[in-house]
């Protein structure tokens, strides 16, 4: 699915070119689950956001489904985000004006679903996440790990093939965190495709596939067992 | 998408009520101002343009060439409408009109004893083809051909004849000056609408004024200048070469006149009725122009201030823009969103400043004098669609536009940096609002002070406890048995009578002369009729000489002149001169200084003052101070056992000078409400400046608090940005605020000073507007828990 052919990304300041990612090659086939894992500064945003089409490498190449993705048009980009991928934040990044429900059903309208279908899947996942109840409240009303679902909730609405996740269990306590985790798994057994960056050696666990990053270098990149 | 959008909005009003219902009170109250400034331009507009003939209907003026220049005035010769349209055929058919403001009121009464006073004039027999007066009984051809016919209003049908059934053919007496006469009523009219310039209760036919010259001593020739003569004109008709023909035709009827005429559309003189030496010169159109550039300044402000404060939320919004570019809307759907967002807003705006203008009507329509409706229909409705979806748009627009072209990682890891030309146009922003202020003050605290100065001016005259009413009905013939009579009551200090109400238009000639006067010059002096007792009645103080007394036999062959009049003259003696008065010989006795007999706006034109108690047409009447109800009923009671049944209609001399100056009287209650709400929305723009500068800076403070600064500090620190460009803007609009008011009052001859202190006081004011209004926010700011800062980024 992902085929990354030695990306580096890098940022000139005046006097020197500081590199945040070196010669990174990835390829992720479909229903990986991957955790990316390394100290603090070194890429892994980065890396998870240059897949994600929210950054572009400085160099390299970057194919999706063996279809360069390098350069792509506003609109092309609009697309993958609409129908392609969803992203988890370790902020959760809703929307604090629009309750649960609204938040979950944004992507659907921006796709365009009917309003009668959208209110069906919406629906649905509230019930799989046991969320029926809070359907009306704010997201101020919910406790850390109430959100991050609702996050989720709002990344998987329009079924897309890849979840990218970056710390989402960063702001949880562990319990929580371990819920979140489950979602992801049970997502991953269906299918979905999850890459995820976490600090936290035990929840990079759940993933089949572990990276190890440092300085912006692929260290290690072991199937996990 | 509509729906869930006006749920959003209605939460955001909820979340920020307070800067929400400023936002959108600012932009209301801007819409406000602007559709009542609307209504009032439209209604100006409107005026003298009812009548169908309207591109056809001109009127004749005329230019005379004197010494001080080229004297336009509107009264012509008797005989010039019927003979222009005798001799040009591009003319379809003229009316001569001797208009009701001739006259002052008439006196109309019918056997039973019903008496009315009211405005009427005279009028050939076209006046109703050439002007769209609605005409419900009667042939318009032919209601003014008799002698003695009348068209009456329904108004004075109701009241003289308390029906307009069967009313044609019935009889009615009218008076003025001292003729009495009978007229048939040909035809009933609807009345004089508002937007006519022209007001009157009944129009007579012109040959019955005619008639009238003889008893008036009035002389019918192509010298007399009386009547208004207007024209219409058949389709197609070139102007330009008709006026051309025209120009020279009284001098080819009278050798050695030095009158030239033109004609100009009717309607095009209400508000282009100035003309200075012979040259059109603006006149209401300039107070139209400035107000409906202060509608648009005032829209333009109120605009941008919405703008402002909707592109300063709309970056609190930031993130949310980021997440909603993650989840895949692309930029046409937050465009979408937010012009719709901003759209709505305009629209609840209008809604709310519809109400306004309908809560603030009455009050709008005492300042200005006007009588404007609210009417909702699609003329109104139109535009003002049409500017909600402007503003809209360019509300939303921006921050649509400037906010979703952001990468959303950008957004999502911290706010972009603002651009340098968006801090400038911030900047811009409060220069230009609080320059507007300065110049909206300064020119309220001048045109205050002019009005004041025009209160307390010493007018050469005392305005004061002086009553006048008409010298009419028994009261002519027995006028030295009233003044004795009236001298008898107590409170009454003199008594006297003059021409006109001495406020306003004395007549004037130019058949004034005397020796060592250059023969071909053509000096214009006013002229007023005054009986024994006039200068004493107003005090009007003498320089040399003496005032007209019955002491003297022979006042008739006297006259009196003010200083002005010397000054032309250029005599050293004066008393005792003889001067040539239209041709008879008078002596002067007097010389008067120079009072303020017309607006101070003119200079005291030269002025001859000759006694003849047989032309006065008002009886003046100086009241003792302290008891002037008591005299008052006195006076009416003697005026009662002269003219039984009349009613006695009286005025104050000072509320007649004061309704000279009605239109400064206007401005001035006017513009103390544009000041006020251009500095109302100066500040709603502002506080959101402040507020958007505070949430800037939001991580500055927190930190400096943490830090250690007190709160005063953090407030010096947010102020003093501010107060620097406000300073600048003074700097700007002083020199501007002093250009237009030293214009405005060139158009007085006598005016009031421009200090420097009202310029530095509309600075300090607009500083400390300024300051109170930052200070809100600023000290919001800085009492804020650090934390709570530190913690929301
Ligand atoms: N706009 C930028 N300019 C310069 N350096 C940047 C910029 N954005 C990120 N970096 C640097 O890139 C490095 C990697 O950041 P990031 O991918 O967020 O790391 P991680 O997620 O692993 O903590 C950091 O050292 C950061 O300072
Ligand atoms: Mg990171």
């Amino acid at each position: 699915m992902i085929h990354l052919n030695n990306i580096d990304k890098y940022y000139d300041s005046k006097f020197q070119r500081t590199f945040v990612l070196k010669a990174v090659n990835l390829e992720i086939k479909d229903g990986e689950f991957v955790s990316i894992m390394g100290p603090s500064g070194s890429g892994k945003s980065t890396l998870l956001n240059i897949i994600g089409l929210l950054d572009t490498p400085s160099a390299g190449e970057y194919s999706l489904y063996d279809k360069s993705v390098l350069d792509l048009k506003e609109k092309a980009k609009v697309d993958y985000h609409r129908n392609f991928m969803g992203f988890i934040f370790q902020a959760y990044h809703l929307i604090e004006e629009m309750t649960v429900y609204e938040n979950i059903e944004t992507p659907l309208i921006y796709k365009g679903v009917k309003s009668k279908d959208r209110q069906a899947m919406v629906a649905d996942l509230l019930d799989r996440f046991n969320m029926v109840a809070k359907k009306d409240l704010f997201p101020q009303q919910l406790s850390g790990g109430q959100q991050q679902l609702v996050g989720i909730a709002r990344a998987i609405i329009g079924k897309p093939k890849l979840l990218l996740a970056d710390e989402p269990t960063g702001n949880l306590q562990s319990v929580q965190g371990e819920m979140i985790m489950e979602t992801l798994k049970a997502l991953n057994d269906e299918g979905m495709t999850i890459i995820q960056v976490t600090h936290n050696e035990k929840f990079a666990g759940y993933g089949k596939r572990i990276i190890r990053l440092e300085d912006g270098i692929v260290r290690k990149d072991v199937k996990n067992v | 998408m509509m729906n869930y959008q006006i749920r959003l909005i209605f939460r955001n009003f909820r979340k920020n009520s307070s800067s929400f219902f400023i936002n959108l009170i600012g932009l209301a109250t801007g819409f406000a101002c602007a559709i009542l400034i609307f209504l009032w331009v439209a209604d100006e507009m409107s005026v003298d343009k009812f009548h169908k003939t309207d591109k056809q209907l001109y009127q004749v003026l005329e230019n005379q060439a004197m010494s001080q220049g080229i004297l336009t005035q509107e009264y012509t010769p008797d005989l010039l409408a019927r003979t222009l349209a005798a001799e040009f055929p591009e003319i379809k058919y003229a009316v001569a009109v001797s208009p009701a403001r001739m006259f002052g009121n008439f006196t109309v009464s019918t056997d039973d004893n019903n008496l009315v006073k009211t405005a009427g004039q005279f009028a050939e027999p076209n006046f109703f083809k050439a002007f769209s007066y609605d005409l419900l009984q009667g042939n318009p051809e032919q209601v003014l051909s008799d002698n003695n016919a009348v068209v009456i209003s329904r108004k004075l049908a109701l009241s003289l004849f308390k029906t307009t059934e069967n009313v044609i053919g019935k009889t009615f007496q009218w008076q003025i000056f001292s003729v009495k006469k009978n007229a048939v009523v040909s035809g009933i009219f609807e009345g004089t609408p508002a937007n006519s310039t022209a007001q009157f209760d009944f129009v007579l036919s012109y040959s019955a004024w005619i008639n009238l010259s003889e008893a008036l001593g009035r002389n019918i020739h192509w010298g007399n200048h009386a009547p208004q003569t207007f024209l219409v004109l058949n389709e197609g008709v070139d102007v330009k070469k008709l006026n051309s023909e025209i120009s020279d035709f009284i001098k080819t009827k009278q050798t050695g006149s030095n009158v030239s005429l033109f004609a100009v559309p009717y309607s095009h003189q209400y508000l282009h009725g100035n003309y200075s030496n012979g040259v059109e010169s603006g006149g209401r159109i300039e107070y139209v122009r400035l107000f409906s550039l202060i509608a648009i300044f005032i829209l333009l402000i109120a605009g941008i201030n919405f703008i402002n404060l909707a592109t300063a939320k709309a970056s609190k919004r930031f993130r949310e823009i980021g997440v909603r570019k993650v989840v895949g809307s692309g930029r046409k759907a937050l465009i979408v969103q937010f012009t719709g967002e901003a759209i709505i807003l305009t629209f609840m705006a209008m809604v709310i400043s519809i109400l306004m203008v309908w809560f603030f009507m009455p009050q709008f329509n005492l300042i200005t004098g006007k009588q404007l409706h609210l009417v909702l229909n699609a003329g109104f409705l139109l535009p003002i669609v049409g500017i909600c979806l402007i503003t809209g748009l360019l509300t939303g627009l921006y921050p649509a536009l400037y906010l979703s072209g952001f990468n959303p990682l950008s957004i999502l890891k911290g706010r972009p940096s603002r651009s340098s030309g968006e801090i400038w146009a911030r900047k811009g922003l409060v220069v230009f609002q609080f320059g507007i202020s300065v110049v909206l003050i300064a020119s309220m605290i001048v045109v205050y002070r002019q009005v004041q100065f025009i209160h307390n001016k010493n007018l050469g005259y005392q305005k004061d406890h002086i009553i006048y009413f008409a010298k009419e009905g028994n009261i002519v013939p027995k006028l030295p048995t009233f003044m004795a009579e009236a001298k008898k009551i107590p409170g009454v200090a003199n008594v006297s009578d003059i021409s006109s109400s001495l406020v306003g238009n004395p007549s004037s000639t130019y058949g004034m002369n005397w020796e060592g006067k250059d023969p071909q010059a053509n000096i214009n002096f006013e002229v007023m009729r005054a009986d024994v007792n006039l200068i004493e009645t107003l005090n009007i103080e003498l320089a040399d000489g003496r005032s007209f007394s019955d002491k003297f036999s022979d006042e008739n062959s006297k006259l009196i002149v003010n200083q002005a009049a010397i000054d032309v003259m250029g005599l050293k003696n004066p008393i005792g001169q003889i001067v040539s008065y239209n041709g008879q010989q008078k002596q002067i006795v007097g010389v008067v200084k120079n009072f303020h007999f017309q607006s101070l706006r003119q200079k005291v034109n030269p002025l001859t003052i000759i006694y003849d108690p047989n032309k006065t047409m008002t009886m003046m009447v100086k009241l003792k101070a302290g008891q002037e109800k008591q005299t008052i009923a006195e006076l009416k009671s003697l005026y009662a056992r002269f003219n039984p049944g009349f009613p006695f209609d009286y005025q104050f001399l000072d509320v007649a000078y004061q309704k000279l100056y009605e239109a400064e009287e206007r401005v001035s209650a006017l513009s103390k409400y544009f000041a006020g709400i251009g500095i109302l929305i100066s500040c709603l723009g502002l506080f959101g400046l402040a507020a958007y500068a505070s949430e800037q800076r939001l991580k500055e403070i927190g930190i400096r608090k943490v830090n250690g600064a007190q709160i005063t500090e953090v407030m010096v620190l947010l102020n003093s940005d501010f107060i620097k460009w406000v300073a600048l803007s003074f700097a700007i609009a002083t020199p501007i605020a002093w250009y237009i008011m030293n214009r405005w009052l060139e158009s007085f001859a006598y005016r009031t000073t421009l200090s420097w202190w009202i310029f530095a006081l509309s600075g300090v004011l607009a500083l400390g507007i300024a300051l109170l209004t930052v200070s809100w926010q600023s000290w919001k700011a800085a009492t804020r828990n650090p934390v709570d800062a530190l913690r929301n980024e």
